[in-house]
């Protein structure tokens, strides 16, 4: 006997496959997505709010909403103005010339010579030493009393008089962007050497057949093909120094006169030494302003270049 | 064997035991071996954070907290070091964050700040009833008084006066300097060390840090000037001005300091000092140490500050405190740690191997500080002692980091006057007398 059983109807489920697909891929990036919450929107929320109000830590009296008070007073005070105008020496003296070097010392490392891999790793030096015992090592280096650097002057007879390298406002911020030069050529010159290698030799075997000289090769194969880690790593060194404040907080001090003062160093100096946290937010805001504006004009002007 | 020779094993053993007892006795207590911690099950634990990290320092400390850890069961305490360029950043940090150490060791100029913040507890009751109260000088307790409320216990106190090299003098047949020498005679003496060619100064300037406006605010004081008079900011009146001109054309006119006076902190004008390139400084007696390993104990000594046109002159008070925060969670160790610290033995230990002078008159008399030709000048400094006038107003320690010395910077660079400098300086701070 043949028993016939009615097939039951598939129930459609509530959420299609599509759409489940969909949020099983977010889901994923749920935790990564909270880190960043918490570490990067809550802060700055936080920074926000928090210059928006009259928040000197010794006051706690007088703590409450002054709304744009505190930005007010910064267009009103100088010495912000210095201390951006510094932030765009150091900056752009600092990773222009990190740039140059390191790309000379990336063009240099590239050629086949005896010892390349020793040579290499000892580029790395400057790069390896933490920001804070840079700081202190150039301090003595250009200590006008005992350092070296004012000692050899003399003895070679190129400067007879002792120069207060850190002290003096003529020199001070040439000194420690000299450093940070000295210290960022690396990272620009390991970049770039990775990009060089990724360069394929036929393209310069070609070149040079069809007659290109050394400048025409560079001009028109190595740059154009380096521009997309030119760009990357120009732009993350921008920002990262406009923020890097260890060398500057060691070395002088923000002195002498405010002679290198920059924006970071100032916020540290308000928040710390001021406990005027308000005035400090709104600083670390109009820091961050300024840093979204400049990578947006950035990444405008070089779009199209990563595709190249 | 004739019996009245020989010793028996246990008169042996007891001798032995007898020999042991006296040598331990003999033994100053800290210098005593550390043999290990004695089980003090249970001991509750106190946080302390200590902002000066300096090899001496680190040893002198971790010996004391083991004696204090060793001589009781109830408590134990666990140091925090923090580098002193961190150290108010991270108390306040952690003060905000609601979880502030149980002690600290902090200078009275940060004090008024935490006190401001409401962090600070109010320890006037213990103090008052404390043993060694009416041992401590008065001044002392001034520096740790806010609002009638005794908020920390001074540890050591300083006072500034002048390093000098005697060595120096000797070689350049120059006259000693008396304790009542005048600006004059600190002046002539500054110019005839001074040897630019052989990269010598006759003083060190301070131009970094927050003692690079109080300097020459102690000089203002030896011109008659205050920097707060009737409840009215005075560092600006012509007494004031006046002094600052003449301190800063120290470097600028008469150019008896080095080159790098402009940024030169506390390092750099001991180590100028230490190398030979100066030859006279300001600075309290905590550099005394490090000058008798420099340049010799025998080399240098020092004076009070010296008189001034107005016939008269300052030294500021500071102290090393002690403070204990209202957030603490064992206030009781706490205080149990800081007033151990204040005993003869410990703040002895601690001032004579640091070069300090200690809060307890009792103590300050002994000849390890009245004797010494190092200290001399800052023992003789007790008179003129007067507590700094920059400990009024909580926000004004803040305000001569961060505003008032760029603006001496600027005034010992030349570009700015010594009346612009003050009279921006009195602005900044009438803005922070709330």
């Amino acid at each position: 006997m043949t028993t016939l059983s009615v097939a039951k109807s598939r129930t459609r489920p509530l959420i299609s496959w599509r759409v489940r697909k969909l949020l099983i891929g977010y889901s994923y990036l749920v935790p990564a997505a909270l880190c960043l919450l918490a570490t990067v929107v809550v802060p700055i929320i936080l920074a926000i709010k928090m210059s928006l109000y009259a928040d000197v830590l010794y006051k706690p009296q007088d703590y409450r909403f002054i709304g744009l008070g505190n930005y007010v007073r910064l267009v009103q005070d100088p010495v912000f103005w210095l201390t951006l105008w510094n932030s765009v020496v150091w900056v752009f003296g600092s990773v222009i010339l990190q740039f140059v070097f390191g790309f000379a010392a990336a063009l240099l490392l590239q050629q086949a010579f005896r010892g390349r891999a020793l040579v290499r790793t000892l580029t790395l030096l400057p790069w390896i030493i933490p920001g804070v015992v840079v700081g202190l090592i150039w301090q003595w280096l250009y200590q006008p009393n005992y350092g070296v650097i004012n000692d050899l002057l003399i003895r070679a007879g190129w400067m007879q008089e002792r120069i207060a390298w850190l002290s003096s406002p003529d020199f001070a911020m040439g000194a420690v962007v000299f450093t940070n030069v000295w210290r960022g050529i690396p990272f620009f010159a390991i970049m770039l050497l990775a990009g060089l290698q990724a360069v394929p030799d036929e393209l310069y075997e070609a070149a040079h057949v069809d007659g290109a000289g050394v400048l025409a090769r560079f001009w028109h194969i190595t740059l154009p093909l380096l521009r997309p880690i030119i760009v990357v790593a120009t732009a993350t060194r921008i920002i990262w120094t406009f923020n890097y404040a260890d060398l500057i907080f060691v070395m002088t001090g923000g002195g002498p006169a405010n002679a290198t003062q920059i924006t970071s160093t100032y916020t540290l100096l308000q928040a710390y030494s001021s406990l005027d946290f308000g005035y400090a937010g709104a600083l670390s805001v109009v820091l961050l302003l300024v840093m979204l504006a400049f990578t947006t004009v950035y990444l405008r002007v070089t779009k199209g270049v990563e595709e190249t | 064997m004739d019996e009245r020779r020989s010793i028996s094993r246990r008169k042996l053993l007891h001798t032995l035991a007898g020999t042991g007892v006296i040598a331990a006795a003999d033994l100053a207590w800290w210098d005593a071996p550390y043999i290990g911690p004695r089980k003090a099950w249970g001991a509750e634990p106190v946080r302390f954070q200590w902002s000066v990290p300096e090899p001496t320092r680190i040893a002198l400390i971790n010996s004391l907290v083991e004696r204090f850890n060793q001589s009781q069961k109830d408590f134990a305490v666990q140091v925090e070091y923090v580098p002193q360029a961190q150290a108010r950043q991270k108390l306040i940090s952690s003060i905000a964050g609601g979880n502030p150490p149980d002690l600290c060791q902090v200078w009275d100029n940060w004090v008024g700040q935490f006190n401001g913040m409401g962090a600070v507890e109010d320890i006037t009751a213990r103090a008052k009833s404390w043993k060694h109260f009416a041992d401590v000088a008065p001044t002392a307790w001034q520096t740790v008084t806010i609002s009638d409320k005794i908020i920390s216990l001074p540890l050591s106190v300083t006072l500034d006066g002048i390093y000098y090299r005697t060595d120096r003098l000797k070689e350049l047949g120059l006259k000693e300097p008396t304790p009542d020498w005048t600006w004059d005679e600190f002046l002539s003496l500054a110019k005839a060390f001074t040897k630019a060619d052989k990269n010598q100064y006759g003083y060190g300037m301070r131009g970094s840090g927050t003692w690079a406006l109080l300097y020459p605010s102690e000089f203002a004081y030896a011109n008659g000037a205050e920097v707060l008079k009737d409840g009215k900011v005075t560092i600006n009146s012509k007494e004031a001005i006046d002094a600052v001109a003449w301190y800063v054309d120290l470097a600028l006119k008469h150019k008896v300091t080095p080159p790098s006076a402009a940024t030169d902190g506390f390092v750099e004008i001991v180590e100028t000092f230490g190398r030979g390139v100066t030859s006279m400084y300001q600075h309290n007696s905590g550099s005394a140490g490090q000058q008798k390993k420099n340049v010799g104990a025998g080399n240098f000594a020092t004076l009070p500050l010296p008189i001034g046109p107005a016939n008269k002159r300052a030294s500021f008070w500071f102290s090393e405190t002690l403070t204990m925060f209202k957030g603490a969670r064992n206030k009781e160790g706490a205080w149990q740690f800081m007033s151990f610290m204040l005993e003869e033995e410990p703040s002895l230990k601690y001032c004579a191997t640091l070069g300090l002078l200690p809060a307890r008159k009792s103590i300050l008399e002994k000849p390890e500080f009245a004797k010494d030709p190092a200290q001399a000048g800052f023992v003789n400094s007790f008179p003129i002692g007067i507590v700094s006038p920059y400990l009024a107003y909580p926000g004004w320690g803040g305000k001569i980091d961060s505003d008032g010395v760029p603006l001496i910077q600027q005034a010992i660079l030349g570009k700015i006057s010594a009346k612009e400098c003050l009279d921006r300086f009195a602005d900044i701070l009438k803005k922070e007398m709330s």
